[in-house]
C-alpha cells in the first residue's frame, strides 16, 4: 500500500467496496471480497472505539460537573455507563478476530495454500469454526447489515415476545 | 423460581472486561454472590457442585460455547430449570430464533447498558414468577 491509498483506506473503506462491486460479480475474486470485508470490518471498529470514547468522556464530564454535589444517583448511573462503555473491548476483540482469520485465508491462498478451511461455506463471515451444527457465528454485524443478519435489542425482544 | 437478590448467579464470559462489567451491575442490582467463567465447560462444572439462580452467559466461547452450555443444562434434570440470559454479539435473527427454542430465558445484545441488563433480569424472574 503506497501513501495515496492510506486516507481511503483508513477513511472512506465503503468507496473501495463500491469500486470492487461495480466490476461485476464475475470479476470481483474471493481474495477481493475478502479484503473489502476486511475494510469495511476495520472501519467498524474504529466507529465502535469512537462511540465508546464519547460515552466515556461524556460520562467522565458528567462526574466532575457533580464534583462537590451530593447526586450519588446521577454519580451512580454515570460510572455505570462509563463501566459498560469499556464493553467496547469485547466487541472489538471479536471484530479483530474475524479480520485475522481473514488475512489468514488471504494469505493462505496468495501462497497457493488454498486450504479446505478457505473455501467452507461462510468461511469469510464466520468467527470460528466452533459453531454447532446448523449454527453460523458471525460476531458483531456490520453497520447496516440487513434485519436478518442483525437484529438491534429491540428486534431480539420482539422475536421474544413472539409466543410462535 | 423467585427473584432474591442473595441468590448465586453465575456469569460465564471469556473476555475478563465484560465479566467485571456484568459483576459490577450485578452488584449494582444487589447481586453479592456472583461467580465467574471463562467457558461452557468450566461453567457446567461450577453449577454440579453449586446451586446457581442464574446463569448470564456470552454465546462465542471455546471449548465449550454458551449455546452448548445452554443445550446441557436444558438435558439435565437438576439444572433444567435454571433462568439463562444469553449476553452476545450474535444477532443474526436465525441465532436469536435457535437460542430461543434452546430455551434460553432472554437475550440480550451486546453492547449493552445497564438498564437493559436489569430489564431482562426483572422480565427473567416476573415470568417465573
Amino acid at each position: 500500500m503506497d501513501q495515496t491509498d492510506r486516507p481511503m483506506v483508513a477513511g472512506t473503506p465503503q468507496g473501495r467496496y463500491k469500486m470492487a462491486c461495480t466490476c461485476g460479480a464475475d470479476s470481483v475474486s474471493e481474495e477481493v471480497v475478502a479484503l473489502t470485508n476486511t475494510l469495511r470490518e476495520l472501519a467498524a471498529i474504529r466507529s465502535t472505539a469512537e462511540d465508546a470514547a464519547t460515552r466515556i468522556l461524556d460520562s467522565a464530564e458528567g462526574l466532575l460537573a457533580m464534583a462537590g454535589k451530593n447526586e450519588a444517583e446521577k454519580a451512580e448511573e454515570a460510572i455505570l455507563s462509563i463501566m459498560t462503555a469499556c464493553g467496547f473491548h469485547d466487541i472489538v476483540g471479536q471484530r479483530v478476530t474475524k479480520i485475522t482469520e481473514t488475512l489468514d485465508q488471504v494469505i493462505a491462498a496468495s501462497h497457493g495454500e488454498v486450504a479446505a478451511k478457505a473455501r467452507k461455506p461462510n468461511a469469510s463471515n464466520s468467527v470460528s469454526a466452533k459453531s454447532e451444527p446448523g449454527v453460523v457465528l458471525e460476531g458483531p454485524a456490520l453497520p447496516g447489515a440487513s434485519k436478518d443478519r442483525a437484529q438491534d435489542q429491540a428486534g431480539v425482544d420482539a422475536l421474544f415476545s413472539d409466543k410462535r | 423460581m423467585a427473584f432474591d437478590p442473595g441468590m448465586p448467579v453465575l456469569v460465564v464470559d471469556d473476555y475478563k472486561t465484560m465479566v467485571r462489567i456484568i459483576r459490577n451491575l450485578l452488584k449494582q442490582l444487589g447481586f453479592a454472590d456472583v461467580d465467574e467463567a471463562n467457558d461452557g465447560n468450566a461453567a457446567l462444572g461450577m453449577m454440579r457442585e453449586k446451586d446457581y439462580g442464574l446463569v448470564i452467559s456470552d454465546w462465542n466461547m471455546e471449548p465449550m460455547t454458551g449455546f452448548e452450555l445452554l443445550r446441557e443444562i436444558r438435558a439435565d434434570n437438576h439444572l433444567s430449570r435454571t433462568p439463562f440470559i444469553m449476553v452476545t454479539a450474535e444477532s443474526k435473527t436465525d441465532n436469536v430464533v435457535t437460542a430461543k427454542k434452546a430455551g434460553v430465558n432472554n437475550y440480550i445484545v451486546k453492547p449493552f447498558n445497564a438498564a437493559t441488563l436489569k430489564s431482562k433480569i426483572d422480565a427473567v424472574f416476573s415470568a417465573a414468577a
